[in-house]
């Protein structure tokens, strides 16, 4: 039982009937421990992935032939609501932050988070909004007054979400369960960030912090900044459907686009705040497969700052359509064009990294090699949409659907996927299948290149998003074939994924405490870690802790 | 034993530390997720029933009183048992090598490059170059140096692209100032991002700003011009362009290169005899050995 998962643990013990089940989950559900908590976001966001990854293939299957008749309109715009909601929301924001509550402890020292209590409530509150915005397809037809599940868009536009054109409870739905989610994700940033400000073990400066702590630091900063102006909006809708308040009401003095700013003002950061966690597993994994010290330590770490305040000022791009007259537009193009500097400094010092290195292709960095690559074509359609003429033509089409999945899914799904088997044999004691893993990596890469590098032509032959049908003779219907033959695709390398997730938890090979060779402070722990993760309290001298501790002849503190 | 890569975790004592046989922990407790509950049910009422509101209203008071008293007047911790023997990190696996440790493990290349001032100087310089060849095309075909700053002042008017070329070839101080602010901040980026690439192409730098850079800024930009505006890709004449974009890219690939470089934190490891320039870097003897 030395290598068993706590997981593992309870589910053995319960089979065996040592345990009864209630008990386990009680255990589960009463627990303050930051790896049991983080463990848990990650299965309620694989949960939320499977959910909102069946919506999605529905909509392409809907959309792979032209007149088709699959599901109804109706149903298809409560399809794209609940999979860009659940996939932003309930699987992106839990599972990188799961990541960060198992990691962050562990890479700077520390027993557990700052506030274990305030941990697992954010967690709960997090799972129950994620549990309301489902139930409303439970309550459909007016069951306790419930309407169907949302269709209003994950954006949710005013006016569309006013009483009068979103009749029902459906919107309500949406309002809520994201205020609930939010309450847990500023709380989870709370406790990051007093984590890693007050709990590093001794020697652990903010110089030696690893980059992963430092992006979730960042990130969760962002979080405090890019909630509150979601929370505000969606209480302000709720007072405008509820007790006749007129904020985006434009028939009473009230501004639909005040929404906008509201909700952009959340929403761009929140690119960021999705993909600077997938950064930070990007900068864990290259250099320990590349056997180099990560380039630019000090470069990186500005430019995740730099990316930090820029994002913030970057929200009304998303709102070129809406006329902001060319001053604004002049602001906003040029905002979002200077965020390319810090992100083009990342890029540049990984590949720095990877440079002379003696490159391991391990499944975890194949799938960072990926994320490479398709990141830097996300960042170009990124730029190009950031020229508002560009935008103003395309901003209603398949191009933008295109260009966000292919930052969504191409950089950070990717970049998830190889935290997955890196950090799988911490959690488990075990390895993941590299034979599974090289299936699931290039399923899911011929996967996503058919469904979003096509996605962009339909969009520059004017298909508009979020239609339900189209007519044939437009020339969309081959690309739209291919899309969805392309997510079938996706969806095999994903059953790959979840076989392998699974399977490798009874079978795989056992991993021992530090099967990379790695050298950051959680591998010093055993796999899976004890509760209290390190017996004695670590003490560090530079910013690859380990390799001092391999290497006491060359130690890395000499050099720092 | 530190030779195989086992490591062992009484190493990380630094004198003070002791192998404690108990830590304190806090305490499993059910109230913050009978709280959440408890909110989330508040909420949740206001779409199906009061009743369902008042359910999580006495959740949340409970769970608040029990939270309480966990935390107050001292946090419940609970004692959990330390594995009290030297815990020897290593792979038990057989069936696969663990990742091999090369001399470049350390290694970061180059071990000297240029600061970020550089670009930003380099950027200034190819952006004042960059004027002369605009500046002529504009004389020459236009008879106006004004025609070439209000062409570009142009991408920040809109309405400005349908104007008449002789409105172009006047002076507006507000095409001025907008032409100024545009091309000097994107002259400075683009020298940071020179002065980011440039350590990667040490061997042919001004090749690489000169030429390479410009034919392919010039080659994304002639793609979608046509599409983000179709009057500004009609008026640019793209000889010219390439020929500025070349001159922006030399002079600011000269001025870099003056530029004293700094030196990485691999300099610092190198022999005192290659740093002083005695010897020539010979940086992989030292992990060589190992």
């Amino acid at each position: 039982m030395a290598n068993a998962t706590p997981v593992m643990e309870a589910i053995d013990e319960t089979l065996a009937g040592k345990r009864p089940v209630f008990e386990v989950v009680y255990e589960w559900a009463t627990t303050v421990d930051h790896k049991k908590i983080g463990l848990m976001y990650i299965f309620l966001a694989l949960i939320f992935l499977i959910v909102a990854g069946i919506e999605a293939i529905l909509m392409r299957i809907q959309l792979a032939v032209p007149n088709n008749h699959f599901i109804s309109p109706q149903v298809f715009n409560q399809l794209f609501t609940m999979h860009g909601t659940t996939m932003v929301f309930f699987m992106g924001m839990p599972i990188l932050f799961g990541f960060g509550n198992y990691l962050v402890p562990l890479m700077i020292g520390a027993r557990d988070m700052a506030f274990p209590r305030l941990n697992a409530f954010s967690f709960w509150i997090s799972a129950f909004g994620g549990l309301l915005l489902y139930f409303s397809y439970f309550g459909a037809s007016g069951l306790y007054g419930a309407g169907s599940a949302p269709d209003v868009g994950w954006f949710a536009y005013a006016p569309l979400t006013a009483k009068v054109f979103s009749p029902g409870h459906s919107t309500d739905y949406w309002t809520l369960s994201l205020l609930l989610s939010g309450i847990g994700t500023i709380g989870t940033a709370l406790n990051i960030v007093t984590t890693t400000i007050c709990m590093r073990c001794r020697g652990m400066t903010m110089m030696r912090l690893p980059l992963l702590v430092w992006l979730f630091l960042i990130t969760s900063c962002m979080v405090f900044i890019a909630i509150g102006p979601l929370t505000a909006a969606q209480i302000m809708l709720t007072l405008d459907r509820y007790i006749g308040a007129h904020f985006f009401d434009t028939q009473a003095g009230g501004s639909a686009v005040l929404w906008m700013h509201y909700f952009w003002i959340f929403g761009h950061p929140e690119v960021y705040i999705l993909v600077l966690p997938a950064f930070a597993f990007v900068n864990e994994i290259v250099p320990v497969f590349s056997r180099k010290a990560i380039f630019g330590y000090p470069a990186m770490v500005a430019a995740t700052v730099a990316i930090g305040f820029i994002s913030l000022s970057v929200w009304a791009h998303h709102m070129f359509t809406v006329g902001l007259g060319a001053a604004g537009n002049t602001f906003f193009v040029f905002a979002t064009m200077v965020i390319s500097v810090p992100t083009g400094i990342k890029i540049f010092n990984w590949l720095a990294t990877i440079w002379g290195g003696k490159i391991h292709f391990a499944t975890p960095m194949i799938f960072c090699v990926g994320f490479l690559f398709q990141f830097l074509i996300a960042g170009l359609t990124g730029i190009m949409l950031s020229a508002a003429p560009f935008d103003w033509q395309l901003s209603a089409s398949y191009f933008v659907v295109a260009h966000f999945h292919y930052v969504l899914v191409g950089a950070i799904v990717f970049a998830l996927f190889a935290a997955f088997y890196y950090w799988y044999p911490k959690v488990t004691g075990r390895m993941m299948s590299e034979t599974l893993g090289k299936w699931h990596f290039w399923l899911f890469l011929i996967g996503f290149h058919l469904t979003f590098d096509f996605m962009h032509v339909p969009g520059l032959l004017g298909m508009p998003r979020r239609i339900y049908t189209y007519e044939a003779g437009r020339g969309w219907e081959m690309w739209n074939l291919i899309v969805g033959i392309g997510a079938i695709f996706q969806v095999v390398g994903t059953v790959c994924f979840i076989f392998n997730l699974i399977r490798s938890c009874f079978r795989g090979e056992i991993a021992g405490h530090d099967p990379w060779d790695a050298w950051t402070l959680e591998w010093a722990t055993p796999s899976p870690p004890p509760s209290y993760n390190f017996a004695i309290e670590p003490t560090v001298h530079s910013r690859r802790p380990l390799w001092d501790l391999k290497h006491p002849e060359d130690p890395d503190s000499d050099y720092e | 034993m530190e030779e195989d890569g086992v490591i062992q975790q009484q190493a990380q004592e630094d004198g003070n530390s002791t192998i404690t046989e108990a830590v304190q922990l806090p305490a499993s407790t059910p109230w913050p997720m009978v709280l959440a509950l408890g909110v989330a049910l508040m909420l949740t009422g206001m779409v199906t029933h009061w009743a369902v509101s008042l359910l999580g209203f006495f959740l949340m008071l409970r769970a608040s009183w029990g939270w309480f008293f966990q935390v107050l007047p001292h946090d419940h911790h609970i004692s959990i048992p330390v594995q009290a023997e030297i815990l020897v990190i290593t792979s038990t696996r057989t069936t696969r090598e663990r990742l091999p440790e090369g001399f470049m493990h350390r290694k970061i290349i180059p071990i000297e490059t240029f600061s970020v001032t550089a670009g930003i100087k380099g950027g200034i310089a190819g952006g004042i170059a960059m004027t002369v060849p605009a500046g002529i095309f504009s004389v020459v075909r236009y008879h106006s140096f004004w025609y070439a700053v209000n062409l570009l002042a142009a991408g920040g008017f809109v309405s400005w692209a349908g104007q008449t070329d002789a409105f172009l070839g006047q002076f507006h101080l507000k095409g001025l100032l907008a032409a100024s602010a545009i091309h000097g901040l994107t002259s400075i980026l683009i020298g940071l991002l020179y002065g980011a690439m440039l350590p990667m192409f040490p061997r042919k730098p001004i090749l690489t700003a000169g030429f390479i850079a410009p034919f392919l800024w010039t080659g994304i930009l002639y793609s979608v011009l046509g599409v983000i505006s179709p009057i500004l890709n009609a008026r640019i004449d793209w000889l010219w362009f390439v020929l500025s974009q070349i001159a922006f890219g030399l002079v600011c690939g000269f001025v870099v290169n003056l530029q004293v470089k700094v030196r990485t934190p691999q300099f610092r490891a190198l022999p005192f005899s290659v740093r002083a320039g005695l010897h020539g870097d010979h940086s992989d003897t030292k992990d060589g050995k190992q």
